[in-house]
């Protein structure tokens, strides 16, 4: 290694002059701009489907709809006194956490997306609605659950969100398969760009090596220019890919949250998540390094 | 002297043969062995092969047939690895002294140094001394490019030197140097031949072979003749 730094001190070897600098410093930028974009989708993803999954395992919905709507006050009166009914078992249940039946000005606010402000609630048939928090690691049997809610309350109705949150837990499980896809091939196809433009290099100062070969150097003497030379290439690349793609990246979330719904603005990235893609750039480089290395290994290897 | 009592030679070539391609034969069955510590001129008419043969010595090229041993590995089967720790024990000068032309006389005279992965001060101390010895005058970090034809022909000898080879080649060493400069440096190979390295200087120079008494390795239609010290009438044609 400390021949390495030694040799990147003397360069032998006139690298900085190559014609595919600039082309590989551009080819790795977009690279690393893909890639962070890319992979800020799949981090999103990744948060959401925890979110989805701990919703899933942590949550119920029970809807209790009025069947008299002859008499809307007396289908009113029954959904109420059904819902208290089940609030009372569910909160007496060891496994829940915490249950809260929805009030008007919460069902109002659920209704705003669709039916804006001005509609009046007491005006429709509403079903009432009870939010159930279970607690955590709870393993409640729910076909039981549903026969005892049926039992007290027979207009009432159980819904664990497994149907739903399952298909859109499918969806975003194919679409990061498809985004880390996308990954492997964005280092693959900058890998194979370093791999042939180091070739053309080699080519190109092929009387230096054999200079460099004849005064005794080993083939990772010439490897480690190369190595060094490439990871500067890759690194200055890649901070200016991040560079780019952090504000993309800021700006597709913005959008993301201006949907509404309550389902794509649980994309979010955590710090974590913005210190993976900040070192993006050190990545780079050294995928651009020991592609760089490993190239010249094998190309020298075939000559005297 | 039993063969199991002779000193292994430095450089051993039996039935060697080379050619380009699908050319004609540039070297034929040669044999030929250096004892550690010669002294050799290699003379022969142009064309005649010297170079390829000298670099079949400094381990450029391996030969169409034959056997090549040199150190005592045969060169044939020695892997890349091994070759190169080889050549850092030979110093050679070409004949177009093929320096870096981008880097400074310093940088060139270092390098086989640096390849070794000898320290910076060390290597400091080393080049500029060479540098001084072989009159080097101007500074020692002007690039290569803007070195006289002299110069560069003793940037290129400093070079060959400057890790105290076991083995030392050179393909017309002073044949861009005035006659002092070429007599001091021909004084230089005979020091180091002193303190135990093998010399083979291919040459034209009736005169440096006149002055200083070596044998020669002459070649003559593709075939390789030892010529005793001394005997410049038998160098037809050189």
């Amino acid at each position: 290694m400390l021949q390495g730094f030694r040799s990147l001190r003397h360069r032998e070897l006139p690298l900085s002059k190559d014609s595919s600098n600039l082309f590989l410093k551009i080819m790795i930028s977009i690279a690393v701009f893909l890639f962070a974009v890319t992979l800020s989708g799949v981090l999103s993803v990744n948060s959401m489907l925890v979110n989805w999954n701990y919703s899933i395992l942590g949550s119920l919905t029970v809807q209790i709809v009025p069947f008299n709507d002859a008499d809307r006050q007396k289908a009113l009166e029954e959904t109420l006194e059904q819902q208290q009914k089940v609030v009372a078992l569910l909160e007496a249940m060891p496994e829940v956490e915490r249950v809260v039946p929805l009030n008007d000005e919460q069902l109002q606010k659920l209704l705003n997306p669709w039916l804006g402000d001005d509609v009046n609630i007491a005006d429709l048939p509403m079903p009432r609605l009870v939010d159930v928090k279970l607690k955590k690691g709870a393993d409640v049997d729910y076909d039981l659950l549903t026969e005892k809610i049926a039992n007290i309350a027979p207009q009432a109705s159980l819904d664990n969100h497994k149907l739903w949150l399952n298909k859109l837990i499918n969806l975003a499980s194919g679409l990061k398969m498809l985004a880390l896809s996308v990954l492997l091939l964005v280092v693959g196809v900058t890998s194979g760009a370093i791999f042939y433009t180091t070739q053309t290099s080699l080519g190109l100062h092929k009387d230096v090596i054999e200079i460099l070969h004849l005064m005794g150097a080993k083939d990772t003497y010439v490897a480690q220019q190369y190595a060094f030379r490439t990871a500067w290439l890759g690194f200055v690349g890649g901070v200016i890919g991040v560079c780019v793609a952090v504000p993309a990246i800021l700006l597709i979330a913005r959008m993301a949250q201006q949907i509404e719904g309550g389902i794509i603005n649980e994309m979010s990235l955590s710090p974590r998540s913005w210190l993976v893609i900040i070192s993006l750039p050190l990545f780079s480089a050294l995928i651009a390094m020991q592609t760089a290395y490993y190239t010249v290994k094998h190309t020298l290897e075939r000559m005297m | 002297m039993s063969d199991r009592m002779m000193p292994e030679p430095i450089l051993k070539m039996e039935d060697v043969s080379m050619r380009y391609g699908d050319g004609p034969e540039i070297l034929s069955n040669i044999n030929l062995a250096l004892p550690r510590g010669s002294f050799h001129f290699l003379t022969g008419k142009s064309g005649a092969g010297k170079t390829t043969l000298l670099s079949m010595m400094y381990l450029a090229q391996k030969p169409t047939s034959g056997r090549v041993s040199i150190f005592g590995s045969n060169v044939n089967f020695t892997n890349r690895s091994s070759l190169a720790m080889s050549r850092r024990r030979i110093g050679v000068v070409f004949q177009d002294f093929r320096l870096l032309d981008h880097v400074s006389a310093f940088d060139n005279v270092a390098l086989p140094l640096r390849v070794c992965g000898m320290n910076e001060k060390e290597i400091g101390i080393r080049v500029n001394e060479l540098l001084k010895w072989v009159e080097i005058k101007r500074s020692t970090s002007s690039l290569t490019s803007t070195l006289s034809g002299g110069e560069k022909q003793r940037v290129a000898i400093a070079r060959a030197v400057i890790n105290r080879p076991d083995f030392l080649l050179a393909d017309e060493p002073t044949g861009n140097v005035d006659s002092d400069i070429a007599t001091k440096l021909m004084k230089l190979f005979v020091e180091l031949n002193k303190l135990g390295t093998t010399v083979v200087i291919a040459t034209h120079n009736e005169n440096l072979i006149r002055e200083f008494h070596y044998p020669q390795i002459h070649l003559h239609n593709h075939g390789v003749a030892i010529i005793p010290a001394g005997r410049i009438e038998d160098v037809a044609g050189i």
